[in-house]
């Protein structure tokens, strides 16, 4: 297919290129500024023989997703705050039952209902540590219209190459945002997919994983009849306490997402190699700090950008790399500090580590990136 | 010696359907949760569904332990959500046939929301509420069944609510079949079960359990065989064709069929509405 | 349905002289109370003494229940002695087999409904006393041994008037030809004891009743006692126990109608009276943990088929 330009908001692109990826399913519950996510699947997914349903609640769509990706299907959800932290629970489900799924958060201001309709970078950290018990987490942060296609598509390639949920964060300003983007669905060879378990049923355990530390799935119908559950269960999929089984499934859980950074890893870097000043952001806060570089960098400030992509797990590598010759660290997010703690955890010693937040419904202007900058460097 | 087979029980050899590595199950005593399964095992052979497209999902507490046992593809997931999970494997797998193994607890407390919808939604799944009137994986706490008065470990003065007739909540709510029966009548419960899995639509049987070590203790309801007979004194089951049996004192627990109506099955519904959408080219 | 002609001169001249027993049985739920204070009623309206004793403890639907009617110019003792009722009628038929001994011997006349009701509702608290040989029976050879016996499809005659819970007035209908009241008196009692709005499907179904005797014949090869069915008769069951899975609940025990299950000594289900074993696997319905099997199975040819050798060989472990 030719690439096709086209005048989209974010939240549609969102569901286009989950289209594009293969999703066949999505389930969800309205909730603002995500809407347009669900109302455009559920346009568009009977057209491609999908199926869109709206649940009762989000925990109920949380469910039926990993119902529909159990079942063998690509599925989705999408949601903001309120509608994610009641995702949370079926979300560590997901990720013990190592279940592929992508779930939009669509960030609006909180706590609580907080503003429906104002941009925030508040989930940073739920998206990080919602669910309980200790695990891995693996989080995409698009900033353009143009990258919500092209992550959604890759959150699914990673969801299912890796067994994992995997959630796409980004907020109301970027769901709402229009900009042309070219839709140029991959070519069917370009995705990732699941690994179906194969082979007669006495050889195969449904969690006995090879050196890539993914398990092959059995589908329902082939003759695997597997167990699932959320207990703590060993290579066999039933549950277990047995310390050394335990361990051996958390170790395998925790070292997934490590052992697959390459795949998973994606930064974007600009003017980093001699900068002095490096700016740390994610999202809309990442468009107005590459804005600010521009100006910094006229105005005769070593300014840098280093965007995680992959918000989480955080690239830590490209982070060092970003940040070898910087002298100060500045993290402009909109929210009242979340980020920024992982930046000083990970910050070389010598660098300082400063945030730039904003909690009150609007985003940040490169201005003010501009300025808290001079600041920094005066 | 030749095994031969005569009728339909002569036929049915639970452990069959038994992951048999996985036992003596860890049931207590006398669970009532155990003849249950027997009936659901029983019925689902009697219907010849092929085991590797029958999908069986479950919640949490003792009623969501059983999945583990059956030699299908099942799934035990969280606290209160097995219908959701349930809705969204049927919906992507319509070749499955999917039964939801759940409690009073998970089904009527935490996910009491889920059923309402499932039972109004109709998509073609079965739901078997083990109702023992009691959380009993959690230790003997209150439950929306457990009847007015009953002791347990959160109502040490007795419950001052109302139990709940979970039938009732699945006819107003829409449930297009919906039957009750206790463990008792194994054979009887086997037959509503049956009744209910080849139903097209959404279809809800409560079983009466008992929980033998438990509540049937804290309530001094007598060892685990009085306790199944206790089941009767309360009410008089359907034995008279499928109709429904008013109790033979006043008990708000009749048995047998309550529900048997046609509506169009949601995923036939959905399929017929979006055809149009389905025909379209994507521009 | 299948008849033996009753002798009905001899019991119609023996009555109301001297005393009459009816034993009436069946389980809970069936209608036997009705049926016994119809009979009662008619008694008393003969100006006669009647002494009744009902056991319906569990008169919910599974228990069993039984009624003993005594009638004549002076009764003495309410209770019938074995061996000496002159009419068992039992609303279902395994109810009426357990009771077989009570009749007078060669004198007594049966009717019964063939219609089973399935364990659990009756197998509960029932008495011991059938025979697994009895239990696999055919009415055919039932009525085969005994003097005068009706065995007919009670329930599904009432099913055909509209309402199976007629059944009980159908073998009241049979009940009024083997004893002396007219038939209007009959009537006449149903229709106070029973409420207005079943009144005429009663009377329908106690004239059908009457109808069914009046056309009744002997079948002639069913009615012949030698056993109808020979594989029938071979086959065999054994009982199995995995003792590893059982958990000593007991249910099993208390719910053998043949009371041959005990616990031992480590508390795990045993199959003590192998022989007294009907093979009516409520057990096996009942066991919460899967611990009992019961296998039915028929001999290889030329293999001894005595019931010693063949019935309730205890099971294995597992
Ligand atoms: C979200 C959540 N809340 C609470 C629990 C604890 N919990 C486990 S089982 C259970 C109650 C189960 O009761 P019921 O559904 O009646 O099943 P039973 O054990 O009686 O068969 C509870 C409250 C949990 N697992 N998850
Ligand atoms: S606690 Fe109660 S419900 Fe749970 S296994 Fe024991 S008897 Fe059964
Ligand atoms: S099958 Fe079981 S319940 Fe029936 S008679 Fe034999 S031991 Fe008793
Ligand atoms: S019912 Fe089963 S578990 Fe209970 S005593 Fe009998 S064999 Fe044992
Ligand atoms: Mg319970």
């Amino acid at each position: 297919m030719t690439a096709h330009l086209r005048n989209l908001q974010g939240n549609a692109a969102c569901a286009l290129g989950a289209i594009a990826a293969g999703c066949r399913f999505y389930a969800g519950y309205p909730i603002t500024p995500s809407s347009e996510i669900a109302e455009w699947m559920a346009a568009e997914l009977p057209r491609v023989g999908g199926i869109f349903v709206q649940m009762e609640d989000e925990i109920a769509s949380m469910a039926a997703v990993i119902g529909a990706s159990l079942g063998g299907m690509k599925a989705m959800t999408a949601t903001s705050g309120p509608g994610f932290s009641l995702k949370q629970e079926n979300l560590g489900y997901a990720v013990m039952a190592e279940v592929p799924c992508v779930i939009v958060d669509v960030m609006r201001g909180g706590p609580s209902t907080g503003m429906p309709t104002r941009p925030s970078q508040a989930d940073v950290m739920q998206a990080r540590w919602g669910t309980h018990g200790d695990h891995p987490s693996l989080v995409l942060a698009p900033h353009s219209v143009a990258e919500i296609y092209s992550e959604t598509i890759r959150a699914f390639g990673l969801a299912e190459r890796l067994r994992t949920p995997v959630v796409l964060l980004y907020d109301e300003t970027l769901g709402h945002l229009i900009e042309t983007i070219a839709t140029e669905p991959p070519p069917p060879e370009a995705l990732l997919e699941r690994k179906w378990a194969e082979g007669p049923r006495r050889e195969y355990r449904p969690y006995a994983a090879g050196e890539d530390l993914v398990p092959a799935m059995a589908r329902p119908g082939d003759g695997h009849r597997a167990h699932t559950t959320g207990l703590t269960h060993d290579e066999t999929g039933f549950p277990t306490q047995d310390p050394e089984r335990v361990a051996r499934l958390l170790d395998r859980l925790l070292g997934k997402l490590e052992h697959h950074r390459a795949l998973i890893e994606k930064v974007d870097r600009v003017e980093t190699e001699d900068a002095e000043l490096l700016i740390v952001a994610i999202g809309i806060a990442a468009r107005a700090a590459k804005a600010a570089v521009g100006a910094l960098r006229r105005q005769g400030v070593k300014a840098g950008l280093f965007r995680p992509v992959t918000l989480w797990p955080f690239p830590e590598e490209g982070f060092r790399s970003a940040v070898a010759t910087a002298k100060t660290v500045l993290v402009p997010e909109m929210n009242a500090g979340q980020l920024v703690l992982e930046i000083e955890r990970l910050a070389p010693a010598g660098v300082t580590v400063h945030r730039l937040g904003r909690y009150d419904g609007e985003p940040i202007a490169p201005e003010e990136i501009v300025a808290a900058a001079r600041e920094l460097v005066r | 010696m030749n095994e031969i087979a005569l009728t339909s029980a002569d036929r049915f050899d639970i452990r069959d359907w038994l992951r048999l590595e996985m036992f003596p199950h860890f049931l207590c005593p006398g669970c009532g949760h155990g003849l249950a399964l027997r009936a659901f095992l029983w019925a689902v052979h009697e219907l010849g569904i092929d085991r590797d497209a029958l999908a069986v999902i479950s919640g949490i507490g003792c009623a969501g332990r059983l999945s583990a046992y059956v030699d299908a593809n099942t799934f035990h997931v969280t606290h209160g959500r097995p219908l959701a999970f349930a809705t969204g494997l049927k919906l992507a797998r319509p070749d499955l046939t999917v039964v939801v193994i759940t409690g009073d607890g998970d089904g009527l407390a935490i996910g009491g929301n889920h059923l309402i919808h499932a039972c109004r939604r109709n998509l073609d799944l079965t739901c078997l509420l083990l109702n023992n009137e009691v959380y009993g994986m959690t230790g003997g706490q209150v439950s929306p069944t457990t009847a007015a008065e009953r002791y347990t470990t959160t109502t040490p003065a007795g419950n001052c609510e109302p139990g709940f007739d979970a039938c009732k909540l699945a006819e107003g709510a829409g449930a297009t079949f919906v039957g009750r029966e206790a463990t008792l009548q194994v054979p009887t419960l086997k037959n509503l079960i049956r009744e209910a899995i080849a139903h097209k639509g959404f279809s809800f049987v409560e079983v009466i359990s008992d929980c033998t070590e438990i509540f049937g203790r804290k309530n001094a309801l007598g060892n685990s065989p009085e306790m199944v007979l206790r089941q009767k004194a309360g009410m008089r089951p359907d034995n008279w064709g499928n109709k429904v049996d008013r109790p033979f004192r006043p008990n708000p627990f009749p048995t047998g069929v309550f529900v048997r109506k046609t509506r169009p099955e949601y995923l036939e519904l959905y399929e017929a509405m979006t055809a149009a959408a389905r025909r379209e080219e994507r521009d | 349905m299948r008849v033996q002609e009753p002798n009905r001169a001899a019991v119609e001249t023996r009555d109301h002289a001297r005393v009459t027993s009816v034993l009436m049985v069946g389980v809970g739920g069936q209608g036997i109370l009705m049926v016994s204070k119809v009979l009662a009623t008619l008694c008393q309206n003969a100006g006669m003494e009647v002494k009744q004793s009902e056991v319906h403890g569990m008169a919910k639907r599974g228990g069993a229940v039984f009624s003993h009617i005594r009638f004549g110019p002076e009764v003495h003792s309410p209770l019938i002695p074995e061996g000496e009722a002159d009419v068992l009628l039992a609303l279902e038929w395994a109810e009426g087999l357990r009771w077989l001994h009570y009749l007078r011997p060669g004198e007594g006349v049966f009717i019964s409904d063939v219609r089973r009701i399935v364990p659990p509702f009756a197998c509960r608290n029932r008495g011991r006393g059938v025979t697994p040989e009895y239990a696999r029976a055919t009415p055919a050879e039932i009525i085969g041994r005994l003097g005068t016996g009706y065995a007919l499809d009670a329930t599904g005659i009432a099913r055909g008037l509209g309402n199976e819970r007629t059944a009980n007035t159908v073998l009241l209908g049979v009940l009024s030809t083997a004893l002396a009241f007219p038939e209007e008196a009959w009537i006449e009692v149903i229709s106070r004891v029973v409420p207005a709005e079943t009144l005429e499907i009663n009377r329908a179904a106690f004239l059908a009743g009457r109808a069914w005797v009046a056309e009744a014949t002997v079948p002639e090869e069913e009615a012949s006692p030698v056993t109808a069915d020979p594989l029938l008769a071979r086959i065999t069951h054994r009982l199995e126990i995995t003792r590893a899975w059982c958990k000593g609940c007991d249910i099993c025990v208390k719910f053998c109608p043949e009371r041959c299950l005990v616990l031992d000594e480590e508390q795990i289900a045993l199959l003590a009276e192998p022989e007294a074993c009907t093979g009516c696997r409520l057990c096996e319905w009942l066991c919460p943990d899967f611990a009992i099997r019961l296998h039915k199975e028929v001999p290889a040819p030329g293999a001894s088929t005595s019931p010693e050798t063949t019935s309730g060989t205890a099971g294995c472990d597992r």
